[in-house]
């Protein structure tokens, strides 16, 4: 039985209700890391997971359609960062197929590639639209100290997007780890394309 | 149950615009902020906009939309006007610190730029229904599968958000500490998302299997339930918009060609 790429989607009924469900998850996450008062934001659990299961195409409309209906439901500019999402599926979902995520602390390492193209990717968002600032204290703590020590714009901007997405990346991959380590075989198998399965 | 929208209900004209004329709206806005980025234009497509909410009567619902971003807007006033690589004139101080002029009108731009975008989508969110939005893009050749995804989003997160609460009660009355120390809420969170992750993802397994049942996946030409009410006015906004757009290209070529 030969491997099927990666990029192979069978826009299958399971992996397209897949969806919906991880743009649930990403919301209660960052819901649940609000009431819990933890210092990250946790919210893109959901996308992270889509990608490991169902592979980086679905991952990455998992991440797109989050900041769509962010956009319409809560803050318009959420549509903007919607390639950030984007991105990190695609990422999380090429190195899940890789199989590099295998323990915690591969998924520590992964969840920091994750941030380094997250913050690639916002960084000329963030330029565009705020001056490079990312509204997060600790970020723009860093990008001020930079920025009056004269340092370019661009570097200011991406080391105040990444020390803010490295432990949030990090630690949102740890968490979609764990969860999907417990999920049971019969459900993860729904969304394998790996091997031929039987469809529902 | 909470619904997940911003839409108002109000019975004016601008509700009753085709969706898609106001994406076109705010595509046109970005567009000639892009090619005339002067501070006396972004102040005049905000005053459209804000004319255009006002005659929406949804003036009064752009001011949490805003809220969202005004920490980082406050902050960026403030570190623009203190440490932008150009500042040399003062322009006032607060004790000490000195505020500059130069950090100030830049930082001035990309507020009012913002807030231009914010209002343009607010016309947009605040005046259609989400689920009006999604069939009017599914009528233009958005794929029904992903119209579908989107509108099952909107129903989805209410239910998930009700669940929530069921599971955080009963794990606080198992004893569970949500309060407290960091490390005590940290190790809260697994045992809080776990069951909603498992609960969501087993439902998507029943759901896939109700849409199959319904021959989700036919190729079949699908039909709407709703009739279109496409009026003159929609079909003329078209064209303003590109004369708007052509009009700025045209502003824009006439001060290079100086």
């Amino acid at each position: 039985m030969s491997k099927k790429s990666m990029w192979s989607v069978k826009f299958s009924t399971a992996s397209l209700v897949l969806i919906p469900a991880a743009v649930g998850i990403n919301y209660i996450g960052k819901l649940f890391a609000g009431v819990l008062k933890l210092p990250l934001w946790l919210d893109s659990i959901g996308t992270m997971l889509a990608s490991m299961l169902a592979g980086p195409v679905i991952g990455a409309l998992s991440g797109a359609i989050n900041n769509i209906i962010y956009g319409l439901t809560m803050d318009p500019i959420s549509f903007v960062y919607a390639v950030t999402s984007i991105a990190i599926g695609i990422t999380i979902g090429i190195l899940a197929y890789k199989g590099l995520i295998k323990n915690i602390l591969s998924a520590v390492l992964c969840g920091i590639i994750a941030a380094f193209v997250a913050a690639v990717v916002s960084t000329p968002i963030n330029i565009a639209f705020w001056g490079g600032q990312t509204g997060n204290i600790w970020g723009d703590g860093l990008f001020a100290i930079l920025v009056a020590k004269k340092f370019p714009l661009w570097i200011a901007s991406f080391l105040d997007e990444l020390v803010v997405d490295i432990p949030d990346k990090a630690a949102t991959l740890i968490v979609s780890y764990i969860i999907f380590k417990g999920l049971p075989k019969s459900l993860t198998n729904l969304y394998d394309n790996k091997n031929e399965i039987e469809q529902l | 149950m909470k619904s997940l929208s911003l839409y108002q209900e109000r019975d004016s004209i601008i509700h009753e615009i085709e969706p898609i004329n106001k994406l076109l709206y705010i595509l046109t806005t970005i567009l000639i902020m892009i090619i005339v980025p002067s501070i006396k234009c972004a102040v005049l497509c905000m005053i459209i906009s804000l004319m255009l909410l006002l005659k929406a009567n949804v003036i009064k619902k752009v001011l949490p939309i805003i809220n969202f971003s005004f920490i980082i807007l406050i902050s960026i006033i403030i570190i623009q006007g203190l440490f932008n690589i150009n500042n040399k004139t003062v322009l006032f101080n607060i004790g000490k610190i000195k505020f500059y002029k130069e950090g100030m009108m830049y930082s001035a731009l990309i507020v009012i730029r913002v807030i231009n975008i914010l209002c343009a989508f607010a016309l947009l969110v605040l005046t259609t229904k989400p689920s009006d939005l999604i069939e009017d893009l599914v009528r233009r050749g958005l794929s029904p599968k992903i119209g579908y995804v989107l509108s099952s989003v909107l129903q989805i997160i209410p239910q998930m958000t009700s669940t929530m609460g069921t599971i955080m009660d009963a794990q606080r009355s198992r004893g569970l500490e949500t309060e407290g120390k960091l490390i005590n809420r940290i190790k809260a969170f697994f045992p809080l998302i776990g069951p909603v992750v498992m609960n969501s993802l087993i439902a998507t397994r029943e759901r896939a299997m109700a849409l199959e049942i319904r021959a989700f996946s036919s190729k079949n030409k699908k039909t709407f339930l709703n009739e279109t009410k496409s009026t003159k006015l929609d079909s003329s906004l078209k064209y303003i918009f590109i004369a708007a757009v052509i009009l700025s290209i045209i502003w824009r070529a006439a001060i290079w060609t100086k």
